[in-house]
């Protein structure tokens, strides 16, 4: 069947609603990359991928069943179709479950030309040797850079129909400085481009990790314990932001009713300088979200505006479920506001502190308590950083110490898939072993 | 079941070259408190080809698998493999010819249970638990079955043909402390199988979920714990993510290339001599394992990979390439987790073996610790630095076991920390339901008996 995407997408969704389907969506994507691979400092292997997505929703009586294959051939399709109904009429009904209702149809393009592999090997090539040259005693464990390519067509019963064609180039390193029997622990980092215009060493905080991994080196522990001041880099986002993200303002939480926030819409919920959107369309975000999974096109959501909680980060399901708006987008492309002061100053700010930029810990439960142990951090003395820390934990509640952000820096790391820059946290617990 | 497009290709290999079919497919329903929030089934499927090619590799792959899409993916990976070693000339041999075995299917795929039987068993187990626990807040039951099927044929003449099924029900619970903090358990059941053979009756799982239950009504009555250096016993659970996380990844070759302190410490003592572990294929202690693999990515024979014997690290974890590196035998740990990906050093049943000790005598011998019973997740570091969470720990105070303990987190330094075992109990425990991450997804099981050790806690 040598049909466009849009014919695919269209046959799939006729097809799932004379098989009984109330309501109905498809989603058709082609995809491709192309990826380099290093492994302990050495090229050593090119990936092709061609993959191609059909993702099937039927609804009947509110019953709801989903399937996605990767064949798009007729016979593929027709299976795929009685399968989702056949799902749908054995499933629970659920009055909540629903799609998105007609608006204007859209077509987005972020095309870049195709893949460049020449320009992206010497891309990767240059950085490794500049990496030699100027960090000899860092070991890329593996490193990925890689061109990929989507095609997408989303459809619904209700009229909606939305097509994106998305290309990109990215690359992520993961690291660790090696000096004799010494190591320090491993970091990584990486970025989403549209154009390989600059070198890799040069973009986003690349350099810089480099240089603090081969810092780490040696490190010293914490000798006591305190409750005090922490610098979370954006490197750490994941610790705040994306727990807040997932384990307070999401559907799970919410509909089992366990979130500290739930009833906290429009209350104030963090220090008034916190501004957090969900931002898919801010021209810093690379590929960022255009339509929903639910089909709704994508809008910028603030969830914590100055400190007062906005909006949740609900999908249509969690919406309807609980009584409340949905988020105007549906996930990731995180972006805190930045702040007015310089880095700096932050640091020097503090008289004893930590400056943390990675965090291993567990997710916290709906508690929000959080425990782990700080890597790839530095001590902070006297306004300065100092040592590089080893064996040292931090613990805190993850909704309480946003009512302790002291200041949010001016400087924030954009990788192409979110915007984050320093904050200082007033109030956390560091112990030393 | 795969039909077997490869073989006619194999006369066209001119290096060393791996041909791959695979059909990955799942199912899943989830109940979120009594909402049916996911139904869902997917298949992913197609061939890949990997060419080496002068100390480097080509790869390919699609998702139409038929004579012509094999033909146009191994000249894709063929073309992919020209390119690196003209781009990045390292010059290598071919790799060593293995002897060639052909492993045929172990288990039979196509009799996977339809998506109903595990809709009406979440249900029924859903509906038992919210009658049963009147203190819950809110609770969770996934029932999930995922088939991976692969197809292999090698240019050195081995060939394989193999499926593993694995079911897996997850039950979450949450409660509220007196003060309304939430708090939270879960419990996994995981098994090599189809899901209505493993689990034809919710019931029969009874007697773990009422246990589960009893410790979280110990957790809403929980205490913190005191943070700092402490003896411990560390139940089955957590010394299989210890084996897994701490140790398991610093002696898979690729990383100790990598720079993982596992390089400078073969052949030395990096633990107790009571600890001896193992990366085991498909059979462990004359049981089958809970996720056997009889022949990796590589078309390679799975072996036992014997880490560390009472003590003393033995060996790492290979590749066909990272074998020849270290001169030693590969064992059968290349493997890759979809059609899409190419095979990487990974683990497979990884177990610390089981010693001589009994729990009741191990909890009996601390006047002052912790039994650290439950763990949600864990990471470590190539330095041996590893974090796990403890979801549920009691307080031993006098040899008995007293308070239930709040959520925290251990760490330690792996090569350190096995130096303070002490102890290591005479039973073993496996568990199979999580997902490895090492670029890709991968199905591992971890086992091990308890542990006496000291090891550094988080509280307040």
């Amino acid at each position: 069947m040598s049909k466009s995407r849009q014919e695919l997408a269209l046959y799939a969704l006729e097809a799932l609603k004379k098989a009984g389907a109330d309501k109905a969506a498809c989603k058709v994507t082609r995809s491709r990359k192309e990826e380099f691979n290093i492994e302990a400092n050495n090229f050593s292997l090119l990936r092709t991928l061609f993959n191609d997505e059909l993702y099937l929703k039927a609804l009947i009586g509110g019953k709801k069943g989903v399937v996605s294959v990767n064949k798009l051939d007729k016979d593929s399709i027709d299976k795929a179709v009685d399968d989702c109904v056949t799902l749908a009429k054995s499933a629970t009904p659920d009055e909540a479950e629903d799609i998105a209702e007609k608006a204007e149809n859209k077509s987005f393009s972020r095309n870049i030309g195709g893949p460049d592999m020449a320009s992206l090997f010497t891309r990767t090539k240059e950085f490794l040797e500049q990496s030699k040259d100027e960090f000899p005693k860092i070991i890329f464990e593996s490193m990925a850079s890689e061109f990929t390519a989507s095609e997408t067509t989303y459809v619904n019963s209700n009229g909606v129909e939305f097509n994106d064609e998305c290309e990109c180039y990215s690359y992520g390193p993961m690291f660790s400085a090696k000096d004799g029997e010494k190591s320090s622990s491993f970091n990584y980092t990486g970025s989403t481009l549209t154009r390989l215009d600059k070198p890799f060493m040069d973009i986003g905080l690349m350099r810089a990790l480099l240089d603090e991994s081969v810092r780490s080196l040696d490190t010293r522990m914490v000798d006591e314990k305190f409750v005090g001041k922490v610098i979370v880099a954006p490197t750490c986002g994941d610790m705040i932001w994306d727990t807040l993200l997932y384990s307070f303002l999401g559907d799970g939480s919410l509909i089992e009713g366990t979130s500290r926030w739930k009833d906290s819409l429009g209350e104030k919920v963090a220090d008034s300088k916190l501004t957090m959107r969900l931002a898919p369309l801010n021209e810093g975000i690379v590929g960022g979200e255009r339509f929903t999974p639910d089909g709704f096109e994508a809008q910028n959501t603030d969830l914590i505006r100055d400190g007062v909680l906005n909006s949740f980060a609900l999908s249509l399901y969690g919406s309807k479920k609980v009584s409340k708006p949905r988020a105007l987008c549906s996930s990731g492309a995180l972006e805190i506001v930045a702040g007015d002061a310089s880095l700096a100053d932050m640091i020097k700010s503090v008289e004893k502190g930590i400056l943390l930029g990675r965090f291993s810990g567990a997710s916290p439960g709906a508690s929000g308590d959080v425990s782990g142990v700080a890597k790839n951090s530095f001590l902070i003395e006297n306004g300065a950083v100092t040592d590089a820390i080893s064996e040292t934990m931090v613990s805190f509640n993850v909704v309480d110490i946003l009512q302790n952000i002291l200041s949010i820096s001016k400087e924030r790391n954009e990788d192409g898939s979110s915007l984050l820059p320093w904050c200082l946290f007033d109030g956390i617990t560091v112990s030393g072993k | 079941m795969l039909r077997d497009l490869l073989s006619e290709h194999k006369s066209s290999f001119k290096d060393y070259t791996e041909l791959r079919a695979q059909v990955n497919t799942s199912s899943r329903v989830t109940l979120l408190a009594g909402n049916m929030v996911s139904n869902a089934q997917s298949s992913g499927g197609g061939v890949s080809a990997r060419v080496y090619k002068g100390g480097t590799f080509g790869f390919a792959s699609g998702a139409e698998y038929s004579a012509e899409s094999v033909k146009n993916i191994l000249t894709a990976a063929t073309d992919n493999a020209l390119f690196m070693d003209n781009h990045v000339k390292k010059g290598q041999p071919p790799l060593p010819t293995l002897t060639a075995d052909n492993v045929g299917l172990k288990l039979k795929p196509g009799s996977e249970a339809p998506q109903s039987v595990l809709i009406d068993f979440a249900n029924e187990l859903d509906s038992i638990i919210e009658k049963k626990y009147k203190k819950l807040t809110s609770r969770t039951v996934v029932a999930d079955y995922l088939g991976i099927e692969k197809m292999l044929v090698v240019s050195d003449g081995a060939s394989s043909h193999s499926f593993q099924p694995r079911s897996t029900v997850y039950v979450f619970m949450s409660a509220e402390t007196d003060d309304g903090i939430p708090i939270e358990l879960f419990e996994p059941f995981s098994a090599l199988g189809q899901f209505d053979t493993l689990y034809p009756d919710p019931k029969n799982l009874m007697e773990s979920v009422d246990r589960l239950y009893e410790q979280l009504m110990h957790k809403r009555e929980g205490v913190y714990s005191k943070a700092g250096l402490c003896k411990c016993i560390m139940h089955p659970d957590l010394a299989g993510i210890l084996a897994h996380e701490a140790v398991g990844h610093t002696v898979e070759a690729d990383l100790v290339l990598g720079g993982s302190v596992a390089a400078h410490n073969m052949g030395k003592q990096v633990a107790s001599e009571l600890v001896s572990m193992v990366d085991f294929a498909h059979t462990a202690l004359g049981k089958p394992c809970p996720l056997p693999v009889y022949v990796d990515d590589e078309g390679v024979v799975a072996e036992d990979a014997l880490l560390i014997e009472d003590g003393i690290l033995k060996s790492y974890m290979h590749n066909r390439e990272s074998a020849r590196h270290f001169d030693v035998k590969p064992q059968g740990n290349a493997r890759a987790f979809a059609f899409t990906d190419e095979p990487l050093i990974r683990m497979r049943n990884t177990a610390i073996l089981p010693g001589k000790s009994k729990l009741e005598d191990m909890i009996a011998s601390i006047d002052d610790g912790y039994y650290l019973v439950k763990t949600g997740n864990g990471q470590a570091d190539t330095t041996g630095e590893f974090m796990f969470s403890v979801e549920l720990g009691y307080e031993i105070k006098n040899g008995k076991l007293g308070k239930a303990i709040r959520e925290t987190t251990i760490s330690g330094v792996a090569f350190e920390m096995l130096k303070t075992v002490d102890m290591v109990s005479d039973d073993m425990l496996w568990s199979c339901s999580g997902f490895c991450g090492k670029k890709q997804y991968m199905t591992t099981a971890g086992g091990g008996p308890a542990l006496r050790c000291e090891i550094n806690i988080g509280g307040r």
